[in-house]
């Protein structure tokens, strides 16, 4: 198998030679995403086994879904003064602005639940959840454009080349599935079809072997790439061929004795269960009326949000560990109240309804859900303010999310922003905080959790992060 | 469905599995050497706090420094090591390194350590920053092995320990394998049998010659410095807009068939525009420091992005010519090497005064750029002269940021020097809106790398000749380490990115001193140089794992055989179009668009993938269009780096996501269809077009219970396939049918084909 790196799974192998005579086909979950033998994971009792992670992208308006402030109501135009938002944190796009006016939200807010969180009226089923919900207000970053932002957030870094969250999942702690990746991505766009544009490293492994980077799902030709058999092929000529590969293979082995000639022949086989598996999958002929009632209709078309978060809850149930979704399209810098209600339009009731359906069936308390983007939006609006229009540009000092589920304390509203939304007053949670707490809560310490490259222990934490207690 | 054979085979696969590593045999007897077993312990677990940072150093002490660690380290415990005493205590409060740290010394550790304090704790410089000195190769008793001093210094190693050489390869394993190595390409099946029956003493010296001289050697060799040189198509950021920098890859292919001495390579991309009457080819050679990744994105700040382009400069080289992590000091002082924050400023102050605006246009090449003359490279000679790159302008676009213009498709990135220097000044934490303004820094090297007496090096240009001096420790280990690591699949020092303290101590130290001063005595021959590893012994052993050698060494350290390779994402496309008879011959030109999955673009971003036609189907991997955010997934699968920063290794694993890639893209479909047209040529005989095809792909013949197989799977497949779905098979990929072939015999041969493109010995290289 491995000729360059040292090879720290030899005793899967081995484990892998008793599975195949018939101890079971557990083992060879780990040929997909093989977890490293030597992490001795997890660290501790796991709160959640699984994430699903929806990545709002683009970065959401806080204070127009989650953050309210009322008070700004009464200082609509009125500059935000430069002691609040120093100059030298403003975007080129609206930097040389000659005023910064307020723009207070033009959603009303609400309270919901036990807990009373409040929440925009754009988000009405989200208010159903609430009280399954940590609402984070004081996330800050540290990148104020799209390409870093969202590459530290997924990766711990703004420089690429480490591996993106799932990757280290699936790294630390493998798949539960041996026919499933443990780490698939999907993305769906909104209404106009646009968003700021996805790259392949916010799933990609990094510096970490390509079999834990995240298998993405696709909405169009095979749902994972190359998975289906060409036109005129079907499943017994494939497995004839199959048949034909692994016996020359395995006559070659008995030949040049390479352990890495079995290996070959279980991913074939591997594969041939996982071009099943797959379709088996997307399948949606066995989910009652009621799934799409809870998911909304358009759960049914492949590529849209909704189908995205049922499709999450499929995977999770099948054991997948890391299944993460982005949503394109929440970088509002003009138009904003239009364009935000039609992206809440698209993804408000699915992500509501998935926290519900994994409720219903038991799975809430082992899954985590996350919701978020990769910053805030400015409280001043970015392009003239007009009575029912306005715009917000990048800010990453403050932005909210959502978590649900697998550990998280259920009913709470986390942290604090200024009046004006612009600055964390109380209880700040980094990026790198967020990843601890993460790491926590599906058994691992994030210090422990490590990948030697270039001589030196990487994390996904970086030299940071602390676990946030007061979530959990 | 797993057959009786295969049950067998992975019982047996349990019997060998291996138990024993041969690892540290040295470090158990004798005396310990700083270098090979003292350092790699101590930079571990206790330079984070007591290293070379200064600012994260705890109690005042340092142990890389001996004048400092000499008072708490030498000597007995009970005779006062203080630091010995704090390693072997088991009381939390003093034990070191601290519980909690994540780190911890075993007890071989320990007790090594322990020795060595009490042999007075002798340090040694770490042996990367010493320059090589040529050793003698040691005597050699055995037929075979005694003429190339490689298999001298490898024999050693494997006689240590305890194992045996293995016997050269077949014939027609060796001529695959080299041909893979050398060409990227597998032999015809004419050049196999050709090669067989050639008895005369210097047949394989013929065949490596011709394969060095062969235009393929050099595209094959640009596919390994593209990946260091982080060479795309794209800017790598946000919405990934497009640039033009094929000429510079064309440069180095050019250079590459040229076999241009590596000294020269070096300067020539570091600083060919600073050249004396520099010529045109020496300054688009510069478009290496150029193929970093530019931001456009809206709303960037141009000074925040300039700084970046600088640090990718500065972490491309240290990863790619010095081996070194030198970006680490970009934020603090180095953590394990001798670098400090200032010095890393200094080397960053040598990139710095490039004429940048520091955000790309928005499509299209970033100033400074030059006009490359339309019949390029076919160049007379007046036009073979430097261009001064004309200064940029801005536009502005409102609401968004200052832009340079672009450079058009008929323009390539380089490398200039600004008149006046842009000041250089320490950037706290390594921001760019936090500059150390009380004292500006002027370009220069780490002082540790630095020779007794050797001025720093001032410029671009002075750098690019120090790097390549006799006497640099480096950049001559570097290279030869990964042209090493190309022909084994490992370098000598495993960790080829790394020559610093944490990097991996070299598993046969001589020889890698051996073959540098080989490597300068041969004036920088890249081909004489490569000639000399691929003539050794060593490189012509059998593949083959014998259990003692995978028992005792299943790393392959010792190289008491040959490494089996897997071939990379490109290798496999290109092995597969050539088999076939699809690839196209041609060096050079614009990036070509072939297969691609659809709408993988455009899902994701707002770009749109236009496939091309024809002949842009069928060139060679090199070619095909990278774009840095969404790279051909059938090359990142199989592990090729995404080319956002400088990579000089990347991990060979296996996935079954690659079965489904060999089975069912359409390239490999496509390919099986053309080796099956070929099959059916080759005879009127279903045996033979069956036993030509095999041979074709792998390079020897089936054995008569895989012919009986393979057979048998035809006339299966052959059995259950209708004329409809064979006509619906053969639909795949674009070139069209060339034979007057029955359908269901066409496509039932091309799944036959198909099958052995994926059999292990073709997706390996033995």
């Amino acid at each position: 198998m491995s000729e360059i790196m040292p090879d720290p799974r030899i005793n899967r192998r081995a484990f892998l030679g008793r599975s195949a005579t018939g101890v079971g086909l557990a083992a060879l979950s780990s040929l997909l995403s093989p977890a490293s033998d030597a992490r001795a994971l997890p660290h501790a009792q796991p709160k959640a086994r699984r994430i699903i992670y929806l990545f709002q992208s683009g970065g959401p308006a806080q204070m127009d879904l989650f953050d309210y402030k009322p008070g700004l109501q009464g200082r609509r135009g009125e500059g935000v003064p430069t002691s609040v938002y120093p100059d030298d944190r403003k975007t080129t796009m609206s930097a040389d602005q000659s005023e910064f006016p307020v723009a207070p939200s033009k959603y009303s807010f609400q309270q919901h639940g036990e807990s009373g969180m409040w929440l925009s009226e754009l988000l009405p089923h989200t208010g159903k959840i609430a009280d399954e919900l940590c609402l984070v207000k004081s996330m800050y970053t540290e990148a104020i454009n799209h390409d870093p932002a969202i590459t530290f957030l997924q990766t711990g870094s703004q420089i690429p080349g480490r591996p993106s969250m799932g990757a280290w999942m699936a790294y630390g702690l493998g798949s539960e599935n041996a026919d499933l990746p443990a780490f698939v991505a999907m993305n769906s766009r909104g209404k106009d079809g646009g968003g700021q544009p996805l790259y392949d490293r916010l799933w990609g492994s990094g510096f970490l072997p390509a079999e834990y980077q995240g298998v993405k799902f696709r909405n169009q030709g095979d749902v994972v790439l190359d998975i289906e058999n060409p036109p005129g092929v079907d499943r017994a000529t494939r497995r004839r061929m199959l048949d034909l590969v692994n016996t020359i293979n395995a006559g070659r082995y008995e030949i040049v004795g390479d352990p890495g000639i079995p290996d070959r022949i279980a991913q074939y086989e591997m594969a041939y269960r996982m071009q099943m598996s797959v379709p088996d999958l997307t399948d949606l002929s066995d989910e009652p009326e009621s799934t799409f009632a809870l998911y909304g209709e358009a759960a049914r078309k492949p590529g849209t949000y909704a189908f995205n978060c049922l499709m999450a809850r499929r995977l999770a149930e099948r054991g997948v560990r890391f299944v993460q979704l982005f949503h394109q399209g929440w970088d509002h810098h003009g138009s904003l109240p239009r364009r935000l209600a039609e992206q809440c339009e698209d993804t408000d009731q699915a992500s509501a309804a998935l926290v519900l359906d994994l409720k219903q069936r038991g799975m809430l308390d082992d899954t985590l859900v996350v919701w978020g983007g990769e910053f805030g939006r400015t409280v001043y609006c970015q392009g003239k303010l007009e009575k029912d229009n306005y715009g917000r540009d990048h800010h990453p000092s403050c932005f909210s999310m959502w978590l649900a589920g697998g550990g998280i304390r259920p009913g709470m509203t986390y942290g604090e922003t200024d009046d004006y939304s612009v600055n964390v007053t109380e209880n700040p949670v980094h990026v790198h905080d967020l990843h601890a707490t993460i790491l926590h809560l599906m058994g691992i310490d994030h210090e422990r959790l490590t990948y030697k490259y270039q001589g030196r222990d990487f994390r996904l934490t970086d030299v940071h992060g602390r676990l946030v207690r007061d979530i959990i | 469905m797993i057959s009786k054979t295969l049950h067998r085979i992975l019982s047996i696969g349990l019997l060998i599995a291996p138990m024993g590593v041969v690892s540290r045999v040295e470090a158990t007897s004798g005396a310990p050497s700083y270098n090979r077993d003292i350092r790699p312990i101590l930079s571990e677990n206790c330079f984070a706090c007591h290293g070379p940072d200064g600012n994260a150093r705890k109690a005042e002490l340092r142990l890389d420094d001996p004048a400092e660690a000499a008072a708490v380290l030498a000597g007995e415990e009970s005779a006062g090591s203080e630091v010995i005493r704090r390693i072997l205590s088991e009381d939390p409060d003093e034990q070191m390194p601290p519980p909690g740290s994540n780190k911890s010394l075993t007890v071989e550790e320990k007790e090594i350590v322990r020795r060595w304090a009490a042999s007075g704790a002798p340090y040694e410089q770490h042996w990367a920053f010493i320059p090589p000195q040529r050793p003698t190769p040691p005597p050699v008793y055995r037929k075979g092995w005694d003429a190339n001093p490689i298999d001298a210094f490898i024999l050693r190693g494997i006689r240590q320990a305890g194992l045996q050489p293995s016997p050269p390869a077949d014939r027609a394993t060796l001529l695959r394998r080299v041909s893979l190595d050398l060409v990227g390409l597998p032999p015809t099946p004419e050049a196999v049998t050709l090669f067989e029956a050639d008895t005369s003493e210097d047949a394989y010296e013929r065949v490596v010659e011709e394969l060095l001289d062969s235009e393929r050697y050099g595209e094959h060799m640009a596919q390994g410095w593209l990946e260091v040189a982080r060479y795309a198509d794209t800017d790598g950021y946000q919405n990934d807009r497009l640039r033009y920098m094929h000429v510079w890859r064309d440069w180095l292919i050019e250079a590459l068939n040229d076999n241009m001495p590596f000294d020269q390579f070096v300067i020539e991309q570091i600083a060919g525009d600073m050249l004396p009457d520099a010529t045109l080819r020496q300054q688009i050679a510069t478009g290496f420091n150029r193929n970093h990744r530019i931001n456009s994105e809206n709303g960037a700040i141009p000074a925040e992005w300039l700084v970046e382009n600088v640090a990718d400069r500065v972490d491309t080289l240290g990863t790619a010519f010095l081996g070194l992590t030198v970006s680490c000091a970009r934020c603090h002082d180095h953590k394990y090497d001798p670098i400090s924050q200032r010095e890393y400023y200094q080397l960053f102050a040598q990139f710095n005064n490039v004429p940048e605006w520091g955000l790309g246009p928005n499509d299209g090449n970033s100033p400074p750029f030059i006009e490359v003359p339309k019949d390029w490279p076919n160049l007379v000679p007046e036009e073979d002269r430097k261009i001064t790159p004309e200064p940029y302008t801005l536009r502005e676009i409102k609401g968004t940021a200052l832009r340079p213009e672009p450079g058009s498709p008929s323009t390539v990135m380089v490398m200039e020097e600004m008149a006046e220097p842009r000041p250089t000044y320490r950037l706290n934490r390594g921001v760019y809106n936090e500059p150390d303004k009380s004292e500006v820094l002027h370009a220069a090297v780490p002082a540790v790398l630095l020779q007794a007496g050797e001025r720093a090096p001032e410029n671009r240009l002075a750098l690019a000749r120090w790097l390549v001096s006799p006497t640099h420790p480096l950049t001559a280990r570097v290279a030869v380490n990964r042209y090493w690591q190309h022909f084994f699949g490992r370098g000598l020092v495993r960790s080829s990115e790394n020559f610093g303290l944490q990097g991996n101590y070299p598993s046969h130290p001589e020889l890698l001193d051996w073959l540098v001063t080989e490597f300068i005595r041969l004036d920088w021959d890249v081909k004489a140089f490569q000639r000399s590893i691929v003539m050794s012994a060593t490189y012509r052993q059998t593949s083959v794992l014998r259990p003692r050698s995978l028992e005792r060494d299943p790393e392959n350290r010792y190289l008491a055989r040959a490494p089996r390779l897997r071939l990379s994402g490109q290798q496999l496309r290109d092995q597969a179009l050539f088999l076939s008879g699809l690839l196209m011959n041609q060096v050079g030109g614009r990036p070509v668009k072939p297969y691609m999955p659809p709408g993988l673009w455009e899902s994701v971003s707002n770009a749109t993938y236009e496939q091309g036609t024809g002949d842009e189907l069928y060139r060679r991997s090199l070619y095909t269009y990278w774009r840095r955010t969404t790279p051909p997934p059938m090359m990142t699968g199989f592990n090729s780096p995404d080319r956002d920063v400088c990579m000089v290794r990347a991990a060979k694993t296996s996935s079954p996501l690659h079965a489904l890639t060999l089975m069912n893209n359409i390239v490999f479909l496509e390919a099986s269809r053309k080796l099956a047209e070929r099959m059916l040529a080759e005879s009127d005989d279903v045996e033979q077009q069956i036993v030509a095809g095999f041979h074709r792909v792998t390079a020897r013949y089936p054995s008569r219970d895989e012919g009986d197989h393979l057979l048998a799977t035809l006339l299966d497949i052959r059995d259950g396939m209708d004329e409809a779905a064979a006509r619906a098979f053969l639909q795949i990929g674009e070139c069209p049918p060339e034979t007057e072939a029955d359908p269901v015999e066409l496509a039932s041969m091309a799944l036959l084909a198909s099958a052995i493109l994926n059999l292990d010995e073709v997706i390996m290289r033995d």
